[in-house]
């Protein structure tokens, strides 16, 4: 049946292409007439059998194969029996051994179970016991006056876990514990009591061992604020009793004694330095028994009992060197400006003296104390969190910055600074009064003398070290420079140098005029006629010299500051902002050496103006009267008897020599310069007005040579510069022809730069008689 | 030190003059720098060379919110807690100003009469004195005149800025601060100074404040260091001597043309 209907869809699918059947089926056989396709179908179902016959062999010839692979599967049939036997066979192992495993891992599970619980309660076993034996120690402890043993059980008692203790009491022995648990925690308050009864009884002893011994105990029974509170109050005690000693020992103090002068800052640093000693021997108990981070109780206690020692000492200072009667009598002084009641500013100088000891050693002490409580808040906190580091940081902030100490000094530097200043502005006018200056000497004694005591000033100001302090004492020099110091010098400057001709002659008339109006100027000048007048001249050059002594010494005095303040910063004082505010400071300071550079310049300007150039430009002028419009014999002559230049140059020697030995060299080698400009100026301006032959022009060179070699001679500037046109002139003048300039000028000028304007060439050539005026016109520059 | 400093930072740039805060006390009415600053500035020509500095001083009572005002400003916080100057703290706030580097120096004075001598010691020099009174505290106005009279003493009148400033705005209800800012001006125009009201809790006209101070110093000293430029620096030196060269020299050309003409 199934044959058949494969064999229909074969027909129904119509000439389809399965090889293994024809593809012509019998009805379309017998359907064919026509002879020719029957042939072709014949053919073509011939060729059909004999690839079917084809195939059929092949198929045949695989048949041994396939014979061969049926036996072997035929055999291979009991193994695969025996396999699926097998197979069943372990899965029920596996299974059996699961179950056992499953089995055992149970038990282990209880017996963990088990065992925790056995040491839990082998644990609280233990904790009983202890409990126990806390008690029975405590008891015998106590009674054996074994305090540290007894303490160390309740301290023991303490750290047990109290739900321990708590579920210890339900249990069947309940009643037992709790009676123990009674009798320990009377033992506890009795031991409190008993330790703070001997704790005090040590302090009142002043048995230092003893209090030591009970000290550690506190800790031991939670009580470390206790301890801590009553440990330091037996420390202030001993730090009172010793200042108050101290104290009374320095009122009694010899005014001749040594240290008579400093006693009260003695005081304060005994007192400091007990503290701190103190501090220092008891650090490592309180580190050890109470933990890290307790220092700053400790000190904070101390520091109570310190502000109050320092209150008295300081008020006895107050009262005994008269501070503010004192300070009353500075401002007093300052408002009033008659010098008949004021304050001598020498009294001042010990207490000053002593305050800024006394404020040096407070700061001292305060440092201690911040980086000692700084390293044990460090310790302490290395695991805390921001917020209490700033916490902790905020509260040594506090006591540091409001501690009374720390007020009293800065109301006791306020008033300080007020007097160092009336000091320093009192000396300094002291010094301007008793100016002199010794023969020889370029500078006067009050520069070295001011800038002594400014010095002096600032560095007691420092040595307080107190950077407020130092920067308010660092703005008041400046203002004392800048203002009354540097009026004084500008003063005088003012006075001018007296305008004379060098030499002897027009003495008579000039100078007392000079000296009347002078006199008039500043009101008190003596006439003493013709040595004051000479006296004037060496006062205006010592000022010069004095201020630039003064410029340079500030800027001296800043690098020594700025030192000063790196050893005081290298030794932890002040912040980044100490350090910003000093560089400020001493800024200002600096900028007031520019200001006495600039009165130097001024100065000197007014030298060369009012004693040089009237000198200097007759003797320039005489060139005029000396004709340059010569001949052979003329030249020959000038060669033999100078006209004008050897007269000149002597008179310049003369001239500079005053001031060569009266200012200087700084200043000496300016004013050259100023002179050699000046010379350069008027003799341009006279050879512009003179006239010149051939030989006049050579005679012009050799002089302007002469001159240059001397002034060359005379300062160590390059006066080159300064002569290149004249030189150029010079050149100008000695041309043979007009037109020879060319030779020099524009594309030709080689290394030559010129300082003339083609105008001023053409001024030149003109000077000269024998050229004629056409051809310079005719000249293309 | 100075070749070293960053950029200034993008909120202290000025380009544009602040107002003021009330037309009744104000120190000018301009709202453009001087013709002669904006010369100066496009031509780069502000005088000195580096940065230019101005110094600040504020003064006022203990208490009235000084290192507040500036904390406000240059650090941007407000700390509740009251906490004392001790002598005196300073900041350096940076700006640029129509394109010209500028610093102010503030210099932040203790208000406790023990630090007095400290601070009178920084008062010269100062461009500019800032007087800060409390709002809610009419006292405190009053002794702004004493602090004034105190920190120009040590200076030249002309030379310097007067402000006064009253604090803590938050803390007063705005009737109450209508009725002490008519006070406050009426002492602005005794004093010659700029009156503003501002809260440095809040923060409420502290920027404005400062920028109107720095625009006003900066436009100040610029002015000032124009001035000097064209004034006694020609004295001394060579720059006088060679104007007598030029001079001489057209003289001498003169004469020697005409003695030309002689011949």
């Amino acid at each position: 049946m199934e044959a058949t209907v494969s064999s229909c869809k074969v027909v129904e699918g119509g000439g389809g292409s399965s090889r293994s059947r024809s593809q012509f089926s019998m009805q379309f056989i017998s359907n064919l007439t026509d002879l020719q396709e029957l042939e072709e179908v014949y053919g073509r179902l011939c060729a059909e059998q004999n690839d079917a016959e084809s195939q059929l062999e092949m198929l045949v010839n695989q048949q041994s194969s396939i014979e061969n692979k049926m036996t072997v599967l035929q055999r291979m049939g009991p193994n695969l029996q025996l396999i699926e036997g097998d197979a069943e066979q372990l899965s029920g192992m596996i299974s059996f051994t699961c179950n056992l495993a499953e089995n055992v891992s149970s038990k282990v599970r209880q017996l963990d179970l088990a065992k925790n619980r056995l040491y839990q309660a082998i644990q609280r076993a233990d904790d009983i016991l202890d409990l126990k034996f806390c008690m029975d120690g405590v008891q015998t402890a106590l009674k054996n006056e074994d305090y540290e043993q007894a303490a160390a059980h309740i301290h023991r008692y303490l750290s047990l876990d109290k739900s321990v203790i708590e579920l210890s009491r339900q249990g069947k022995e309940g009643s037992i514990i709790d009676a123990n648990l009674n009798l320990l925690q009377d033992a506890e308050q009795r031991l409190k009591v008993i330790v703070a009864e001997k704790f005090s009884v040590a302090t009142k002893e002043g048995d230092l061992p003893q209090v030591e011994r009970f000290f550690k105990i506190f800790p031991l029974l939670g009580l470390h604020e206790e301890g801590l509170s009553k440990f330091s109050e037996y420390l202030c005690q001993q730090v009172a009793n010793k200042a108050e000693e101290n104290l009374l020992l320095a009122l009694g103090t010899d005014l001749s004694d040594r240290r008579a002068a400093v006693i009260f800052a003695d005081t304060l640093t005994l007192l400091f330095e007990g503290i701190a000693r103190i501090v220092e021997t008891h650090q490592p108990i309180v580190e050890t028994f109470y933990g890290p981070g307790r220092l700053f109780t400790l000190i904070q206690h101390l520091q109570v009992e310190c502000d109050r020692q320092v209150d008295k000492v300081v008020d006895k200072f107050i009262q005994q060197r008269g501070y503010h009667r004192k300070f009353q009598q500075v401002q007093n002084s300052m408002m009033r400006m008659s010098a008949t009641d004021k304050i001598e500013p020498r009294e001042l100088d010990p207490i000053l003296a002593e305050v800024a000891l006394m404020n040096a050693r407070s700061e001292l002490y305060l440092r201690f104390i911040k980086r000692r409580i700084s390293s044990d808040f460090e310790v302490g906190d290395s695991m805390a969190s921001e917020e209490v580091r700033q916490e902790h940081q905020k509260s040594l902030d506090n006591l540091l910055n409001h501690c009374l100490l720390s007020r009293t000094m800065q109301e006791v530097i306020g008033y300080y600074i007020t007097m160092e200043e009336y000091f320093m502005r009192e000396t300094v006018n002291k010094a301007v009064t008793m100016d002199t200056c010794e023969k020889g000497q370029l500078t006067s004694s009050m520069v070295d003398d001011v800038f002594y005591i400014v010095k002096k000033c600032i560095g007691r100001a420092l040595s307080g070290s107190s950077i407020d302090c130092l920067c308010a004492m660092i703005n008041h020099s400046t203002t004392v420079l800048e203002s009354d110091f540097r009026e004084v010098l500008c003063n005088k400057l003012r006075m001018g140098f007296p305008a004379t001709t060098f030499q002897d002659f027009q003495r008579g008339v000039t100078s007392a005029v000079n000296i009347m109006h002078s006199s008039l100027q500043q009101g008190k000048f003596d006439t003493k006629g013709i040595e004051s007048m000479d006296e004037a001249k060496l006062s205006f050059l010592v000022s010069l010299n004095n201020v630039e002594v003064c410029s340079e010494n500030i800027m001296t005095l800043k690098k020594t500051l700025e030192n000063d303040c790196t050893k005081l910063f290298s030794q932890g004082f002040g912040g980044e902002q100490a350090h910003a505010k000093i560089d400020s400071c001493l800024t200002d300071l600096a900028s007031v050496s520019n200001k006495f550079r600039d009165l130097l310049q001024e100065g000197l300007g007014e030298l060369n103006t009012t004693a040089v150039k009237p000198q200097v430009k007759p003797w320039i002028n005489i060139f005029l009267s000396v004709s340059h419009n010569i001949e052979e014999e003329e030249f020959n002559d000038y060669e033999a008897n100078d006209p004008w230049v050897q007269q000149f140059i002597i008179n310049l020697e003369q001239l500079m020599a005053e001031f060569k030995t009266g200012l200087s060299p700084v200043i000496y080698d300016n004013l050259t310069s100023l002179m050699t400009s000046l010379i350069a100026i008027e003799l341009e301006k006279v050879v512009l007005k003179s006239t010149f032959s051939r030989l006049g022009g050579l005679q012009f060179d050799k002089e302007l040579r002469s001159l240059v070699a001397y002034l060359t001679t005379v300062t160590t500037w390059t006066i080159r510069d300064k002569f290149a046109r004249l030189s150029q002139m010079a050149t100008i003048l000695n041309l043979e022809r007009v037109t020879e300039i060319l030779d020099y000028w524009g594309p030709n000028s080689g290394p030559l730069t010129w300082r003339l304007t083609p105008a001023e060439v053409r001024q030149v050539l003109a000077l000269r008689m024998d050229f004629r005026s056409e051809d310079i016109k005719r000249l293309r520059l | 030190m100075l070749q070293l400093v960053p950029p200034v930072s993008k909120n202290r740039v000025l380009s544009d003059f602040p107002k003021w805060y009330t037309p009744e006390a104000c120190l000018q009415f301009k709202d453009q720098f001087h013709v002669q600053v904006r010369a100066a500035c496009q031509q780069r020509s502000t005088g000195t060379i580096g940065l230019k500095m101005s110094k600040v001083v504020v003064v006022g009572d203990l208490y009235v919110g000084k290192t507040s005002l500036i904390n406000r400003f240059c650090k941007d916080v407000f700390d509740r807690d009251y906490k004392a100057t001790i002598g005196v703290d300073f900041e350096i706030e940076r700006f640029e100003i129509a394109g010209i580097p500028y610093n102010l120096q503030i210099w932040d004075t203790a208000g406790q009469e023990k630090f007095k001598c400290i601070t009178s010691a920084y008062y010269r020099g100062a461009q500019v004195i800032i007087t800060v009174f409390d709002l809610a505290d009419i006292q405190t106005l009053e002794h702004t005149r004493c602090w004034l009279e105190d920190a120009q003493r040590e200076n030249e009148p002309s030379s310097t800025l007067i402000f006064l400033v009253g604090t803590k705005k938050d803390k007063v209800s705005s009737a109450q601060c209508k009725h002490t800012e008519c006070d406050a001006i009426r002492y602005a125009n005794e004093m010659q100074a700029e009156y503003w009201t501002v809260s440095a809790k809040t923060g409420e006209n502290v920027k404005e404040f400062f920028f109107r101070v720095a625009a006003l110093a900066f436009e100040h000293s610029v002015l000032k260091e124009l001035e000097k430029g064209s004034g006694p620096m020609t004295q001394i030196g060579t720059g006088n001597l060679i104007k007598v060269e030029k001079d001489e020299a057209e003289n001498v050309k003169g004469s020697s043309q005409a003695s030309i003409s002689c011949c």
